[in-house]
This record gives structure tokens, sequence and C-alpha cells, in this order.
């Protein structure tokens, strides 16, 4: 027979039981809820991604003199480029010159091969300010060179004749 | 009422563990640090780093028009294209130390390979024809002056064709092809497009 104390006793240890498992259960809720979103690992660039602008400028004044309708296609230098040691992406001004005619396709790589970047086709005036990377690099000195392969703009894949800009990459 | 008594116990100390999960949460959401600020650039570099230093304008293709086979080899038939190479712009270099080096090579070439720059049918790449590759205007070329292949290509980036050191400078040079190469040949076979393609390199390089 069940007296009204034993009744009292499994009345106050269900509540008990009930309490725990709320309180689990808010545990649990707020653990989820509140703990930092992860950020997506760094993925190493594929090929033709970056952020690629309309009115793309070398910004290097333009000369004092010379014949405006000059021949032949711009092509951009550099001096060197800076980074750290496990960045995905450099500060490099890739792009095609608004005044040339031809489309450029712009690849970074070391003189080792190694390839850092490709571009999609640029038209005149498109080009990057910061380069995504296929890859980061240990700190140290490198020779590195942005080829631009030059077609026509007509079918984005006849060739012409194309160049390489070769510069220091000092990665910190 | 000692049931009530526990209840709250109970319902406190589950709030209690809650607000502490969350402080902790929030906390480490304000953990990440930017780390940006702290590079140390020690290189020596010319204008900033990554901006544009200098523009150089190259010629767009390679061509020779329509070639005529000669009717002798005795005399030379040359066939001359000019070009020009120029220095658009240079910033932020000293003149007195460094320069804007250009070099060119003939697609594909290698050190000490062949030294001759090439023209090659589209359709059939094993008919090709040479041509050699002058740092002047065609009415400078005397039967002394050296085409700057001449020699095996020292250099992976090519034949050194110019150093810039100002903006404005340029390059009047010529592309020759002699004609001879057609003499003799049973010129039915050789028709159709030719192109070539020249690779042009440039970087700042000291002086």
């Amino acid at each position: 027979m069940n007296n009204p104390t034993t009744k009292s006793k499994k009345k106050t240890i269900i509540i008990i039981a009930l309490a725990v498992l709320l309180a689990a259960l808010l545990v649990t809720a707020a653990v989820i809820l509140l703990q930092p979103k992860e950020e997506p690992p760094k993925e190493p660039a594929k090929g033709v991604v970056g952020v690629i602008t309309d009115n793309w400028d070398p910004q290097v004044s333009q000369p004092t003199s010379g014949s405006a309708s000059q021949s032949g296609t711009q092509i951009p230098g550099y001096s060197a480029a800076t980074m750290q040691e496990g960045d995905l992406s450099l500060k490099l001004r890739i792009g095609n010159p608004k005044d040339n005619h031809v489309g450029f396709y712009a690849t970074l790589k070391l003189s080792d091969g190694t390839v850092l970047y490709t571009s999609p086709l640029l038209e005149p005036g498109q080009g990057l300010e910061e380069v995504p990377l296929t890859q980061t690099l240990a700190k140290g000195t490198y020779d590195a060179v942005v080829e631009y392969r030059c077609v026509l703009l007509e079918d984005g894949k006849t060739p012409l004749n194309s160049a390489e800009s070769g510069f220091k990459l000092y990665v910190s | 009422m000692k049931t009530k008594k526990m209840l709250t116990l109970a319902l406190a100390a589950a709030m209690a563990l809650t607000v502490t999960v969350s402080v902790a949460a929030e906390e480490i959401e304000l953990t990440p640090a930017s780390p940006e600020g702290q590079t140390e650039v020690t290189a020596k570099i010319v204008g900033a780093a990554g901006d544009v230093s200098y523009i150089i304008t190259i010629p767009d293709v390679v061509d020779f028009g329509v070639l005529s086979q000669p009717d002798n080899d005795t005399e030379d038939h040359f066939a001359d294209k000019a070009y020009k190479v120029t220095a658009k712009q240079i910033t932020g270099m000293n003149p007195d130390e460094q320069q804007v080096g250009v070099y060119v090579k003939n697609q594909g070439a290698t050190v000490g390979g062949d030294p001759k720059f090439y023209i090659t049918n589209k359709a059939d790449s094993s008919k090709s024809f040479y041509y050699d590759i002058y740092d002047c205007p065609a009415a400078q070329i005397a039967d002394n002056t050296a085409n700057i292949n001449a020699n095996a290509m020292p250099y992976a980036i090519g034949y050194k064709l110019v150093g810039f050191s100002e903006t404005g400078e340029e390059v009047n040079g010529t592309l020759r092809l002699n004609q001879n190469q057609l003499y003799g040949l049973n010129i039915a076979e050789y028709v159709g497009d030719y192109s070539g393609y020249m690779v042009f390199y440039s970087m700042i390089e000291d002086i």
C-alpha cells in the first residue's frame, strides 16, 4: 500500500528529475546557440576567382608627352610585392589597361613554375587589386612573374605576342 | 513546501549554469584578434609594394604580310617589318641605379637552344620560316650590324633588348625575314597563314 509520505517522495523525485532535465536542455541549447560560429577554413583559390573590377586603373601617372594613339599593347610592370606567411591573398594590381585593344589572361607564378593565380579573360579596363592565391608561401624572397597572355578580343582565344613582368615577392 | 524549495533550488542551479555558459561563449566570440598592423616589411622596394611601377608597350603581332618566292638566292631578299617597344611610364625608379630591362624570346625558346625566331604554318607546324630581330630601324642595318639573336640565348627570359631609364624611351627595331628561304620550294605546298609569337619579359634591374 502506498502511504502519503511515499507518494510525496516520488513526486519530489520526479520534479527534481524534470528540473535537472530542463537544466540540461537549457545548457545544451545555450552551448549550441551561443557557440562562436566557426569560420570556414581558408580555401586556396582554384583558378578563376578574385574580385575583378571594370574600371581598373594601373594608377601610374600618364606621360607628359607622346602620341595619344599609340599602337601596341600596354603591359604593367612591378617592382615588388609583400605578404605574410599564411596569407592566401596578395595585394598586386594585375589588370588590362583601358587603352589596350586586346584581351589578357594573367597568370601569377613563381620562377619555379608554381602557379599562384590564373585570371579569366580580362578585357581592357578590367583588373584586380588583390589576388587570391592557390597556396600560401613560407617566409623568404621569391622571384615571381605575372604572365600576360594576350589574345584577340573578338574571340578571346587567338593568341598574340605575350609578356611577362618579373618582380620580387617578399614573404615575412 | 519542501518540494517547492527543492524545485526552486534546482531551477536556480540550472539557470546559473546556463548564464555561465553564455558568458563563456560570448568571450570566445570576442577572442579572435586581427594580426593586421604587425607586419614588418624589411625589403627595400621601389614605390608601393604591389603597385604598378611601370608600363611598357609591346607589338601585338608579328605580321610580315604576303611573302614572295624570289627567283634567285644569290642575293638577299629581305622582308622587313618595323616594331616598337616603348617605356610608356616609369615611376619611382632612380635611373642612376636601376632600369627597366626588357628581354625578348621566341615562344618556347630555351637557353642555349636554337637562336632563331619563327613563324609557323597554322595548318602544318612542320612548315616554318625563321626571322631575326634587330634593335634598330631597317635603314640603319648595315652588313656588319648584328641581330640581337645572333648567338645562343643566354637567359631563360630571352635576349636583352633594351634597358629603359625614363618614360618615353623607345626601341624602333626591325624584324627581318630573308625570303631566300622560299627559293626552290614547291610553293603550292607552303601556301597558307603563318604566325609566330614573341614573348617580352621586363623587370626592374640594377645597372
